[in-house]
């Protein structure tokens, strides 16, 4: 990349930067401030403002991912791969925050940690993929055969995104509906709360994905280095 | 006819109107207080165990507590490995290059 390129990336990454850590406060204040305690379950319910967005930010992880794979399967440029592995990285750890956030909340609400409702199944069976995708790929410099196994795994994990999405409407289980068409809704202030989180993940999982897939392009170009050490 | 009508009401009010006197509730004592009678009606007259586990109170807060706290303390975790790795391959990477532009001028 040229010098005013990098100096333009590194002037947008300041920005986000600064919108983020902006939006994480004003989230903070409107979760814990603003938006009124909910009436049955109590002061737990406020797992639901950054429990949602992590989800969601999940949901971009996995999806960068996807297409990062299959552009690499397309035109098999590192750049892709490592925007792949970048996605799945960050991706996996918003599906861990998701799965640990998630207990700590039904325990509360609904007596357990864990039940086998369709949309906690779902998310633990992506989260499973995509843990097979970095084991396959921290096994080492990844060769050309592991790069494209783990690309198809990646997209076998997007094919199963719409069904963590629509499996809470389509089938029965305990989750709550309350975002989604048929549910009730929420009071003002907690749609507020909800939005800014919701925004603050978003620039958070650009945020990672950015600076791990620029570490990934590093990482590949060391490996070329080596590999061109011993060819020497 | 109204011979036997009249006996069939008569007969009729006989059967039912200690019924319906033994069905109603017996007429307060005049002067009673209404409202302590009510409260002594209320009070607990027995009391009993718990079958199976003891009923429990699951602390919302220090839930609320852990949960944003395993959020940050991920992230922290996260940016500390990605920090780990970024100095890690900054550094082969200048190895690397010293080693080709060593094994270049030889």
């Amino acid at each position: 990349m040229s010098r005013t390129g990098q100096s333009g990336s590194a002037t947008v990454w300041s920005l986000v930067l600064f919108a983020t850590l902006a939006l994480f406060a004003a989230a903070l204040y409107t979760i814990f401030v603003v938006a009124p305690v909910e009436q049955q379950m109590g002061i737990v319910q406020k797992i639901f403002y950054f429990h949602v967005p992590s989800a969601y930010a999940m949901y971009i992880g996995f999806f960068v991912s996807a297409v990062g794979s299959a552009v690499y399967l397309l035109k098999r440029d590192p750049r892709w791969d490592a925007v792949a592995v970048a996605g799945a990285e960050v991706g996996t750890l918003f599906c861990l925050i998701v799965l640990l956030t998630g207990p700590l909340w039904a325990r509360k609400a609904w007596g357990v940690w864990w039940t086998w409702d369709p949309r906690l199944t779902t998310t633990l069976l992506s989260g499973m993929i995509f843990a097979a995708y970095l084991a396959l790929r921290s096994m080492g410099d990844a060769g050309e055969v592991e790069k494209r196994f783990a690309a198809g795994l990646a997209l076998l994990g997007l094919v199963n995104l719409p069904l963590i999405h629509y499996s809470v409407q389509r089938w029965r289980g305990v989750h709550p509906t309350v975002i989604t068409g048929k549910g009730g809704g929420l009071e003002s202030e907690m749609y507020w709360a909800l939005g800014l989180s919701f925004m603050a993940f978003t620039g958070l999982a650009v945020l990672l994905i950015w600076a791990r897939a620029s570490l990934e392009r590093q990482r590949a170009e060391s490996a070329r280095l080596r590999l061109e050490l011993m060819h020497q | 006819m109204r011979a036997l009508i009249a006996a069939l009401v008569l007969g009729g009010t006989m059967l039912i109107t200690p019924m319906t006197l033994a069905d109603s509730p017996p007429v307060p004592d005049a002067g009673a207080s209404e409202t302590q009678k009510d409260a002594a009606e209320e009070r607990a007259t027995r009391f009993v165990g718990v079958e199976g586990p003891d009923a429990e109170s699951i602390p919302g807060g220090a839930l609320l507590l852990a949960a944003y706290a395993v959020v940050w303390a991920l992230l922290f975790l996260f940016l500390k490995r990605m920090r780990g790795l970024q100095s890690q391959t900054a550094e082969e990477l200048e190895r690397l290059s010293a080693e080709i532009r060593a094994s270049k001028d030889r």
